[in-house]
């Protein structure tokens, strides 16, 4: 990374008298390996690096973006934003809400650095979780094991003043297996991430995890029934508590959907200006509150200042069952009359920053986990989830149960083959009478933009308890 | 020999130098620039270069790749890259990569898309989905042009320069707040691309959504749309790359000359002048050609490179991706009836235009559901009678194939967000799908 190149593009985007530049640059360090059946499939190492301008001007944006670091080539990518920016010809012009320009560093701290470790060291860890599936002596004839590995350092720079540089590195682990009983298959997958070093793939427990996957695979094989389909009280464990509010809390949240930005992509939602649901309408019980916060240590959504320079806060989106806050960047907030809290982000140099979640998740209430468990009379247990979907409006959602189990008097019974819930964002959220004390968070990869930017995320909650929702 | 492909070969000597057994190198120039628009206005428009070298190489069945941007330093990245190829396991499925000198085409590429003014053609569009939903309509999408430079160099034989352009356009315009309509026109050149089709289209069903209840749970008969079938044949062209079939992410597993699917379906991957996947050779630098995975129902080939079709026992399909098979462009074969002659023989069924957030219970078995957007419609004797919303299609991959009941004569060439491997899609009347809703 060049520093000089970027503060040289910033310069001379200066001199073209625009109503606010910035630069972002990047340079990532990228490795990954793909463990097949225990084979080493691919191991993959890059480098890549590079730099953006975006321009306002005249009420429109631009944006240009190289990996080339020459002066000629930063000249040219302010140019060519400059021009896009001010060819825009809008009607409704865009403006930036207010920020001051900071000036500051910060990075994640490993403590061992993934690039110390060698590769031979990784391939072993992820063999070993190869390793362990075999050792249970279960038939599962598709087992995938990923690691990748990303460092990456920023400079970000606008014409405010802001200069804001940061190292952050992350590892992320998938494992997808098939297990094969009866000679019927089931899958299960597992994704774990984390912004520091190394150390976190044996903290992971990565081994012990995908093996109890793979068990309660087996085990739903050979004893899982269906669940008569009916209205019955439905415990989600943290997994699907989380995807849940990343769902149908943290998307219909992102102003720009709200603003009908990502109208032809990912969709509106519906919450938007005029509608049935704004800030203050209810949207769940009382013991709701869904926040959004990416200033949590050693998450795999963490930042301290989002990709326009803002200050990173905990956003209370969901708060006490009302709609309380929206994921702001500086257009929707000034559109909407606020102020930015700092939700901008980009996976790279060469894409531009829109409104992203980073660590969405249901926050704990004051109930046991026997608490939540010992006056159900009927209803599912769901541990964790495998398909699941929502509409493009983050109304009419859908989770069907990976782990799951029959609850009756307060105990769990047999394993139930995937349980479905199909029901509204207002409904779900409505329905929930108990939340318990405890927070577990998983990573996950989150999709959104054209071009596509799957972006870090954690997403989790405690336990939560629906009551006389309909499960089939 | 231009400037990148003498320099693409100087890493391939370089690997071979040090000892690697194969190696391919691909250097991509690419331009690429979008606009987004929505509420009728641009908000952005981008633009960005990428030059890479993807690279790709194997010493005693150890596989190691990377991708180079600064080439300053590419020789020692090579360096690198066959150390920790040292380092690395041996994987014994690997079965090498292609061998020869091949001969390719020209490449049709149309250099001025890169020229294409984009405004002009978005309000084209809008003003096309105005007119056609007659009414005002809040239109969204995205207009991207692109051009591809490539460059191919194997130490087996293959060398290849291709380019390769696109226009794309998609446009969603909603009539009123649930209403709305998708188009998109896509073409590798200029001649074929046609803004106002796809604002015309977006437009029609906008206005025919207007007003939508409520859908109802059941089993219907369907006539896909198109843009629907472009989704579902982007699912089945993953589950028939050899490598998902080996990973069980697939329903293709041990189903090789077996009927899959309703005689009525032919599935093919041809990466087409037509199409904005169009290229002469794949990343080994094998000839691309035509290949027929389903044929009347049965289920023909997978799609592999070298190393693949080698553990089937076959030939490369030539859809060798850096590392793992890939379809290109799937065409789904054209049937002898019209798109009206379906519609009537559907006696209550529905008309679903578009859809997004497929995701499976198993990939092995095929359960999965996904959500309808756009127009839905309630057919009835073979006419559209209502607008409908909230319902999601659950069912079975493998069930639908099997129960195609038409195909059109009719096809569309489709690429958009959702569906982002381009096909030639027709319109499907598919019996009894499963249909739930939230309760």
């Amino acid at each position: 990374m060049n520093k000089d190149i970027a503060e040289y593009a910033l310069e001379y985007a200066k001199g073209k008298g625009v109503d606010y530049a910035e630069v972002r640059a990047h340079r990532e360090y990228q490795e990954a390996i793909v463990l097949k059946n225990g084979i080493v499939e691919a191991y993959i190492q890059s480098v890549d690096s590079g730099f953006c301008t975006r321009i306002l001007a005249d009420g429109g944006l631009g944006f240009a973006s190289t990996n080339k670091w020459m002066k000629d080539e930063a000249r040219d990518v302010v140019d060519i934003a400059y021009k896009f920016a001010r060819s825009a010809n809008r009607r409704n012009k865009i403006v930036f809400a207010k920020e001051e320009g900071v000036e500051v560093k910060y990075s994640v701290e490993q403590k061992v650095k993934v690039e110390d470790v060698d590769p031979e060291s990784k391939i072993a860890q992820l063999s070993e979780v190869d390793k362990t599936l075999i050792s249970l002596g279960i038939n599962i004839p598709a087992r995938v094991i990923q690691c990748i590995i990303t460092s990456t350092e920023k400079y970000f720079a606008n014409t405010e003043g802001a200069r804001i540089t940061s190292f952050i590195p992350k590892v992320f682990a998938t494992a997808m297996i098939t297990v094969v009983e009866q000679g019927h298959p089931e899958q299960a997958a597992r994704q774990f991430g984390c912004s520091g070093g190394w150390e976190f793939f044996d903290q992971w427990n990565i081994p012990e995890e995908i093996s109890h996957e793979a068990k309660v695979l087996k085990r739903l094989v050979e004893e899982g029934k269906p669940i008569t389909p009916g209205k019955m009280d439905l415990i989600c464990g943290p997994e699907v508590a989380g995807i849940a509010a990343h769902e149908s809390c943290g998307h219909p949240m992102e102003a720009d959907r709200i603003l009908g930005r990502e109208m032809s992509q990912a969709g509106r939602s519906f919450i938007y200006p005029g509608g049935p649901f704004w800030i203050g309408t209810r949207i769940g019980s009382p013991v709701v509150t869904i926040v959004d916060d990416p200033r949590i240590k050693n998450s795999y959504g963490y930042y301290e200042y989002d990709d326009e320079g803002v200050k990173a806060k905990p956003r209370h989106l969901y708060k006490n069952g009302i709609i309380n806050e929206f994921l702001q960047n500086r257009e929707t907030a000034a559109k909407l009359g606020t102020r930015s809290n700092g939700s901008s982000r980009s996976v790279n140099y060469d894409r531009e920053a829109i409104v992203r979640m980073a660590n969405t998740y249901v926050q704990p209430g004051d109930m046991s986990e026997e608490e939540l468990f010992e006056d159900v009379k009927h209803g599912v247990y769901m541990r964790s989830f495998t398909e699941w979907n929502i509409d493009d409006r983050r109304f009419n959602q859908r989770y069907v149960g990976r782990e799951a189990y029959l609850v009756e008097d307060g105990k769990l019974k047999h394993p139930v083959v995937r349980p479905t819930i199909e029901t509204s964002t207002l409904n779900f959220w409505s329905s929930v009478d108990g939340v318990s004390k405890e927070l577990v968070l998983n990573a996950g990869t989150c999709g959104k933009g054209d071009p596509s930017q799957g972006i870090p995320t954690f997403m989790g909650g405690p336990m939560i308890r629906l009551r006389g929702v309909y499960i089939k | 020999m231009s400037e990148a492909l003498d320099r693409t070969e100087v890493l391939v000597r370089k690997a071979k130098s040090l000892g690697a057994d194969e190696i391919i190198a691909k250097t991509t120039f690419g331009r690429y620039r979008q606009t987004r628009f929505s509420n009728n206005e641009v908000d952005i428009t981008v633009a960005w270069n990428d030059y890479v070298t993807d690279v790709a190489l194997a010493w005693k069945k150890r596989v190691v790749a990377t991708q180079i941007r600064n080439f300053e330093d590419a020789e020692q990245r090579i360096e690198q890259l066959f150390n920790l190829a040292k380092v690395s396991k041996e994987n014994p499925l690997y079965g090498g990569i292609a061998s020869g000198k091949f001969s390719y085409g020209k490449p049709s590429a149309d250099k001025e898309v890169v020229n294409v003014e984009h405004s002009d053609h978005i309000q084209a569009a809008i003003q096309a989905a105005e007119e056609e939903a007659k009414g005002r309509v809040e239109a969204g999408g995205t207009l991207l042009t692109s051009y591809d430079d490539v460059y191919l160099v194997s130490s087996e034989g293959p060398v290849g320069q291709d380019a390769r352009s696109a226009v794309e356009l998609s446009i969603r315009a909603f009539s009123e707040r649930e209403a709305s309509g998708h188009g998109v026109s896509c073409s590798p050149t200029l001649k074929g691309f046609d803004p106002s089709a796809a604002g015309r289209k977006a437009g029609e069903i906008a206005g025919l959504a207007r007003g939508p209840r409520s859908g109802e749970e059941g089993m219907y008969d369907i006539v896909f749309d198109p843009l629907f079938v472009g989704s579902m044949l982007g699912m089945y062209a993953m589950m028939s790359s050899a490598f998902y079939v080996m990973i069980r992410m697939s329903i293709f597993v041990d189903k090789l000359g077996e009927q899959v699917a309703s005689d009525l379906v032919t599935l093919r991957d041809v990466p087409a002048g037509y199409s904005v996947a169009h290229r002469l050779f794949d990343d080994e630098g094998v000839p691309t050609k035509e290949n027929v995975i389903i044929d009347h129902g049965v289920l023909k080939t997978l799609l592999h490179n070298t190393s693949t079709a080698r553990l089937f026992g076959g030939q490369t399909t030539a859809n060798a991706g850096l590392v793992v098979p890939t379809a290109w462009n799937m065409e789904m074969d054209a049937g002898n009836t019209s798109k009206d002659n379906l519609f009537e023989e559907v006696k209550r069924g529905l008309y679903l235009t578009n859809t997004w957030y497929t995701r499976f219970q198993n990939y092995a078995t095929g359960d999965f559901s996904t959500i309808p957007r756009d127009g839905i419609f309630l057919v009835e004797n073979g006419e559209i009678k209502q607008s409908l919303k909230d319902i999601r299609l659950s069912d079975n991959a493998l069930s639908l194939l099997k129960n195609v009941a038409g195909v059109s004569k009719e096809r569309q060439h489709i690429s958009w967000w959702e569906a982002r491997l381009p096909s030639l899609s027709p319109y499907v009347l598919i019996k009894d799908v499963h249909i739930t809703k939230p309760k």
